[in-house]
């Protein structure tokens, strides 16, 4: 009892030094945009048991599934929400590439409160262990003689994947199908079955297929190697010279908090990023740490949206803001 | 190690007193997760995720595993009594499960359900045991030209759904079809039928519409002949209640229809157990001696589904521990789960943790037992649902209905939609519109659609690619059978009249 109680006065004068008085006193909402288990779902359900294990919040927190539009429908709630200081949304780059495309989103992430960037999942790029490809220019050469030849397994043609590809066909002259699947396992299941021939995975759902002899990977979408893969090189290392475009998460609030607010919520995400459970929890997913406050977040959406219009428009994708 | 010491040390950890507990209480919360319309095991599994972290992780894989295939069990009660399906995989339960229970035949649909998914389930664990690497190889060769040949097959089971009208049938599913088109299209972002509506945007839930149809539908249809209602005959005695050694007989072929179906479709990455078990319930009445009778309450096309979508749950966990490879929803939250606990799920995951696996293959025996023995005395219980006057039971199954759509959302516009999908089923009942074409081609219509232009864009627009390969041209060729058949059974009855 005695260590909690320090505790607790411990986190008033923090919170006093650094919000001046704000301190939730209810539950907190934690809105989220894909349905229980989505990949938004998981982190921010493993953000809450971290932050209640630390006990860094004097309040319970409490996952709220908004699931629908690609993220439109979580944001429009948020923003009903203005003003509300008791609810926080888990954000991904879905919500700012998601009203790019569709007219129907009312709320974009700019009209929604930063508070901070917490994750980068990089990615690799892989091919089936008995592929010819040994390199990344082995396939965008290939690529090249071959127009239209070689296919790609992704997801949506907003994502990552294919904005992957669309950046490599740039620098390469290559050029190759991108074939959408609705399920990560369905695009696993299409390229280790030999139905395409390469695609941009996550780091911790190819380990395992590369350790059992069946995926070889060509390159890391990342500006550095990561820890577990030392001997692939990066995009900029293979000779592409093109940006390594992030998968980003992070944690917003509804418009119209107050500073003081601002100022809690960054502190208690910054204290989390510095756990040792969150350190294990990156890299258990092999994800990066992606922390950035709540003005660096500001400017990162203006740049990461300029970017993927850009990218969208060139790929023939319809943009409509 | 060999499959029967693996087996033997997996029921060595599965029998211990605290894993016996954690099988009981996946087992319990799954058969009551499965009773509840809209909430489903996802959902479930996610919620119950971060309590697993104090757990050890065979414990947690045992009990997240008993709610998976534990709401199995239960999805067939609120079809069967009320026509409301707990689970999309129980949708088909409610063609000749609501019109046994209102014949009076409530008991013996509920416990035929229990006993086809004992029989099924456990006939998924032997395959998950037995057969599951060759089988994830062979799931790899299905690719998006197959999978639009088996979608096509289930298409083609509209002709068995039709009632008296093909024709009507037809439109029907081609207005599922519609449904199914309605959102944010993957290829290429663009939204389709959306009518400025963002609630629109990720399509409509087929939930929803399955609830609205089947269930409101039906109450609005019997609103009208209020007066007359009666109580639903339920009969007295547990010996009543239960299947008879006849419907047992009846069963027999789905049984085994039903586990094999259901366990194939399972391994596949793209399949489902919806998708299985209307197949099921296509193939029992296309062999049928009693066709005429689906849908009016036999207790094979209750037998038949109930058994494929548990064989399923064996199925889905094939890719899942061979490959590594999610092919569902609820497989997808496991694997996340397993990454959490520590595990690298993937090609290796059971030659490193063979006792991980093997106690989960050992609790699936033991956890099947368990729901039968759970669920088979709750049957009269259920059953005496039906006793309850119809100005009660109506408004019931409207909150019901109404809490099961807001649950899977928690969206006001989805209880809009519901309303007029209510409508829907109301009025097609009056035109005298088959509703399960509806269904099939709103499930379907989605993966059917995907599966044809990824295979386009995999051929560079040839179609060619469709027949080429082997697996598909045999599923299409099957397809095209079946859409024959009304017509070889009309040939067949003129040839009799010839003779006679």
């Amino acid at each position: 009892m005695a260590p909690k109680i320090a505790f607790l006065i411990g986190l008033t004068l923090a919170g006093t030094a650094f919000a001046q008085g704000f301190k939730p006193t209810r539950p907190i909402e934690v809105v989220v945009h894909t349905g229980p288990g989505g990949g938004s779902d998981l982190l921010a359900r493993s953000v809450v048991a971290i932050i209640e294990k630390e006990k860094l919040l004097p309040v319970r927190m409490q996952v709220v599934n908004k699931p629908g539009g690609g993220g439109t429908v979580a944001a429009s709630y948020l923003a009903e929400k203005a003003g509300e200081p008791h609810t926080i949304g888990f954000f991904t780059g879905v919500w700012l590439t998601g009203p790019l495309t569709s007219a129907e989103a009312k709320v974009t992430l700019r009209d929604l409160t930063p508070i901070a960037r917490l994750v980068l999942e990089p990615a690799l790029i892989a091919v089936k262990a008995d592929a010819p490809f040994k390199s990344l220019s082995d396939f965008t050469s290939a690529a090249k003689e071959k127009p239209g030849q070689l296919k790609q397994s992704g997801g949506s043609v907003t994502s990552r994947d294919n904005v992957v590809r669309q950046l490599l066909q740039r620098a390469s002259g290559g050029r190759w199908v991108f074939i959408s699947f609705p399920g990560g396992g369905e695009r696993i299941a299409a390229l280790l079955g030999g139905h395409v021939n390469m695609m941009v995975i996550e780091p911790a759902e190819a380990g395992e297929h590369i350790r059992a002899g069946n995926m070889r990977v060509l390159a890391q979408v990342s500006d550095r190697r990561l820890a577990a893969f030392p001997n692939v090189p990066t995009l900029k290392e293979a000779g592409f010279d093109v940006p390594a475009v992030p998968q980003v998460r992070g944690v917003v609030a509804p418009p119209g908090i107050p500073a003081a607010n601002v100022a809690y919520w960054e502190d208690v995400f910054r204290k989390l990023t510095r756990t040792a459970s969150w350190k294990k929890y990156l890299e258990d997913n092999q994800f990066e740490d992606g922390y950035q406050n709540a003005a660096e977040l500001a400017k990162f959406y203006d740049d990461f949206t300029g970017t993927m219009r850009g990218i969208l428009q060139e790929a023939g994708v319809k943009i409509v803001r | 190690m060999d499959v029967l010491a693996g087996l033997m040390h997996g029921f060595a950890l599965a029998l211990q007193p605290a894993n016996l507990l954690w099988c009981f209480v996946g087992c319990a919360l799954g058969t009551i997760v499965g009773i509840m319309p809209g909430l489903g095991p996802p959902a479930t599994i996610a919620m119950l995720l971060p309590l697993t972290f104090l757990m050890n992780p065979a414990s947690a894989m045992i009990m997240l595993a008993g709610i998976y295939y534990g709401a199995k069990y239960g999805g067939s009660t609120t079809s069967i009594l009320l026509n409301v399906p707990g689970e999309s995989a129980s949708i088909v339960t409610c063609l000749d499960g609501y019109q046994m229970a209102k014949k009076g035949r409530a008991g013996a649909a509920l416990g035929i359900a229990a006993i086809a998914s004992f029989v099924a389930g456990t006939v998924g664990v032997l395959g998950l045991m037995f057969i599951a690497p060759p089988l994830a190889r062979f799931a790899l060769a299905f690719s998006s030209p197959e999978y639009f040949a088996l979608m096509s097959l289930g298409l083609a089971m509209v002709v068995l759904l039709a009632g008296h009208s093909i024709v009507k049938a037809l439109l029907a599913m081609l207005v599922g079809l519609w449904i199914s088109s309605i959102g944010t299209d993957l290829f290429s972002s663009t939204s389709r039928f959306t009518f400025g509506r963002m609630e629109l945007l990720s399509g409509i839930d087929f939930v929803v519409v399955a609830i609205g149809v089947f269930a409101l539908g039906e109450v609005l249809g019997n609103l009208e002949a209020i007066e007359k209602s009666q109580l639903l005959p339920v009969p007295k005695g547990l010996r009543n209640l239960l299947p008879t050694v006849q419907d047992l007989k009846d069963s027999r072929f789905a049984f085994a229809n039903g586990s094999i179906v259901g366990f194939l479709v399972g391994v596949l990455p793209g399949g489902g157990s919806t998708i299985a078990s209307f197949i099921s319930y296509g193939i029992e009445k296309a062999v049928s001696k009693r066709p005429e009778q689906f849908g009016h309450g036999v207790v094979e096309g209750v037998a038949a589904p109930e058994g494929a979508n548990n064989s399923e749950t064996g199925g889905a966990l094939v890719p899942l521990l061979t490959l590594g490879i999610p092919g569902s929803g609820t497989t997808a939250i496991l694997l996340a789960a397993l990454v959490l606990w520590g595990f690298k799920p993937g090609p290796l995951f059971i030659s490193e943790n063979p006792s991980l696996f093997w106690s989960l293959v050992a609790s699936m025996y033991i956890g099947n037992l368990m729901l039968l023995v759970l669920n088979l005395p709750l049957v009269p219980l259920f059953a005496q649902v039906l006793r309850t006057p119809a100005y009660v039971l109506y408004p019931v199954i409207f909150g019901v209905s109404m809490v099961g759509v807001y649950s899977v959302s928690g969206s006001v516009f989805d209880i809009g939609l519901l309303a007029g999908f209510g409508l829907l089923g109301y009025g097609m009942r009056k035109l005298d519109f088959p509703s399960a074409p509806l269904i099939l081609g709103l499930v379907l219509g989605g993966a059917l659609e995907r599966a044809l232009r990824q295979s386009l864009m995999m051929s560079e627009g040839s179609l060619s690619i469709l027949v080429a390969r082997p697996i598909s041209a045999v599923m299409l060729s099957l397809a095209v059978l079946v859409l024959l058949m009304p017509v070889f059974s009309r040939i067949n009855a003129w040839r009799q009249k010839l003779l006679s």
